[in-house]
């Protein structure tokens, strides 16, 4: 479970004092897709973000498994990072210089997984995105769908129990999309992990359990959990 | 993070800007070039110094001369003294060993022999029907390595000369073997007036390449028995003041044990006494300034190509921001960055010191026969030598240097904010 606990961050000093998100509180229930929605500077990155660790507010809690990530120390957020959670960007941040076996098998040498798992690990999340053929090829000479397939790849790799993706579809066409879409829900869905979609996209929210609408840093509103990701296609929020 | 693992992905970035790369560790390779070729010459030169020292010297020697006065304040007259000198103008003068200190000398526990040192300066040398040329000649030692175009030095009586090939030529020998066994004439000055020149005559026993000791000393004189050697002397000194005084002698010990106990007990009496070991340690030092120099050259080309690397990693730090920005928000941890981009600056220093050392190694061992050639060394004799030890400490050292260089960078990228670096535009 997730909980976040009145969180808030400024930006700037004093005249130029921006605040990015105002008393921001929700709960995620395991194994829930969630998706952030909001327009762009909403906050919503900002969100993602201070889940993650990767930034610090200077207010509220971040609590995921009873603890406090905002408590941290770098060291343990790192290694939470590296073991629990994972990403996926808009515009994918895979290494194009290196084959799709090293750019999945990065998380795992981050987590210190040792060499004979690393392997097996690999081949299975590439053939989880139907990238088997292509273990060796360099990821530059991928299409930008076979792209975000990789990126998915390397979030899966090491079996996270958050995944965060910001964008995933934004660079993509509506095709591809729709295939990024069901791999990402029907992967979490089968493996339990929480999939947190930070998107501006109404149509992709919808396919979530819950919608959380941001605007300028506040809360909207926060739907109620459906009960199947079925349903949600044809009921859409507002 | 594994260090295995990151020195993996360091050399897989430094592969994927092969150009960059390669181009940075050529600038370091100018330096490990210079150093190795400098380690290399430093220890050809103790060689083959050592060679020449050995097989010109007896270590068993001691050179003794007399213990020189403090010249002093040279615009007040100096009082005379009796025992025998070379002045020369400006109240400047040498003292000299008498036969009295050579018997004094004899007589120490230890000494075999003492040999005084005999500078004959003959008005010239000739032969029947030839011109006169002038000439130095000197006491044959049988330890002097030389080679010989014709004869040989292996028995060297009284009457009995080495040439040089130069002088060879000049006294209208048609080749070395033809000189062998013929005479020659070496005619010494009386010392005062009244007395006539005296002609020694000697035979050519052995004829001499140029010495490779020439290359030292300029050594280019005619070598005759030292007895014969010692009566020109005698005959050149006759009736002077300075007869039986010499600027130096030989001391020879029993053994070599002795000779240090010899060289103390020679000082305490008062004069100034060299072993071999102290000619060599004075040639060492010699070579180990020459070879300081050119390590300070090749430190000079190090020092530029560290901004090369500090330059260089920045670029790929800026490039490469997303990739560190990824890599962070996967969990890895700063140091592990700044481990990355210091590997990889080790990286360039090993390639660099390995290019490096590696033509040096190519370039010495081509320069070497010429070098060889050039300065007519013996055979076999190597100016320039690599010692295996040599390449490791260049390259290791580079690959430290290289890092230090590094951490700058690494540092910049270790600090890098994820948020920022993953920002898309």
């Amino acid at each position: 479970m997730i909980e976040v606990r009145h969180i808030k961050k400024t930006y700037g000093k004093k005249q130029n004092k921006f605040v990015a998100l105002d008393d921001v509180s929700f709960t995620i229930p395991d194994g829930a897709s969630v998706a952030i929605l909001g327009k762009s500077g909403s906050g919503k990155s900002t969100l993602m973000h201070a889940m993650s660790g990767l930034d610090r507010p200077e207010e509220g809690e971040v609590i995921i498994d009873g603890e406090n990530i905002l408590k941290l120390k770098a060291k343990a957020i790192d290694k939470f990072r590296a073991t629990k959670m994972s990403f996926i960007f808009q515009s994918f941040f895979v290494q194009a210089n290196e084959t799709c076996y090293d750019n999945v098998s990065l998380p795992l040498e981050i987590a210190n997984v040792s060499g004979g798992q690393r392997k097996k690990k690999v081949i299975a999340a590439l053939e989880a995105v139907e990238l088997g053929d292509k273990i060796k090829s360099k990821a530059k000479n991928l299409s930008g769908g076979q792209k975000q397939r990789l990126a998915i790849a390397r979030a899966i790799v090491n079996d996270p129990k958050i995944l965060f993706a910001d964008e995933p579809t934004g660079n993509l066409d509506s095709t591809t999309g729709d295939v990024i879409e069901n791999l990402l829900f029907s992967y979490t869905k089968n493996n339990g992990t929480t999939l947190i979609i930070v998107t501006h996209d109404p149509d992709l929210a919808a396919k979530c359990d819950i919608q959380i609408r941001i605007k300028d840093g506040k809360i909207e509103s926060v739907s109620e959990p459906k009960k199947t990701a079925k349903h949600l296609s044809v009921r859409r929020v507002q | 993070m594994r260090l295995r693992d990151i020195t993996r992905r360091a050399g897989r970035s430094l592969r994927n800007a092969k150009a960059r790369t390669l181009l940075t560790s050529l600038a370091i390779g100018v330096g490990a070039f210079t150093i190795t070729l400098s380690l290399a010459a430093g220890a050809g030169g103790r060689q083959y110094a050592e060679d020449i020292v050995n097989s010109n010297t007896n270590v068993n020697e001691l050179y003794v001369q007399p213990k020189q006065e403090n010249q002093g304040d040279l615009s007040k007259p100096k009082e005379y003294s009796d025992t025998p000198s070379i002045s020369y103008g400006g109240g400047f003068s040498l003292k000299l060993l008498q036969q009295s200190d050579i018997d004094k000398i004899k007589k120490l526990d230890g000494v075999q022999s003492i040999t005084p040192v005999y500078n004959v300066t003959p008005k010239y040398i000739t032969r029947e029907g030839q011109k006169k040329y002038q000439v130095g000649v000197e006491a044959f030692l049988n330890t002097l390595k030389q080679e010989y175009l014709a004869g040989s030095g292996n028995d060297v009586n009284r009457g009995d000369a080495v040439l040089p090939d130069s002088y060879r030529e000049a006294l209208g020998f048609s080749s070395p073997q033809d000189a062998i066994g013929k005479t020659i004439d070496v005619v010494v000055a009386g010392s005062i007036p009244g007395v006539a020149d005296k002609t020694f005559t000697l035979t050519v026993v052995g004829v001499t390449k140029k010495s490779e000791l020439a290359a030292v000393s300029g050594q280019n004189s005619v070598q005759a028995a030292s007895e014969n050697v010692k009566e020109m002397y005698q005959y050149a000194q006759q009736g002077t003041p300075i007869a039986n005084a010499y600027t130096a002698a030989t001391v020879l010990a029993k053994n070599q044990s002795d000779v240090d106990t010899l060289k103390e007990k020679i000082k305490a009496m008062g004069y100034e006494a060299q072993t071999a070991q102290d000619l060599m340690s004075f040639i060492f030092q010699f070579i180990n300034v020459l070879q300081g120099i050119l390590i300070g050259f090749g430190a000079l080309a190090v020092l530029t190509s560290v901004f090369g690397i500090i330059n260089t990693q920045y670029i790929s730090v800026l490039e490469r921001t997303q990739q560190i920005g990824l890599m962070k928000a996967l969990g890895m941890r700063r140091r592990d960055v700044g481990r990355l981009f210091k590997l990889e600056a080790a990286w360039i220093g090993f390639l660099g010191g390995a290019i490096g050392s590696l033509l040096a190694l190519a370039a010495g061992s081509a320069a070497n026969p010429w070098i060889r050639d050039v300065l007519s060394l013996g055979q076999n004799t190597n100016l320039l030598i690599f010692e295996p030890w040599t390449f490791a400490v260049v390259i290791i050292g580079l690959m430290l240097v290289s890092v230090g260089a590094g951490i700058l960078p690494a540092r910049k990228a270790a600090k890098l904010d994820p948020i920022e670096a993953l920002r898309t535009e």
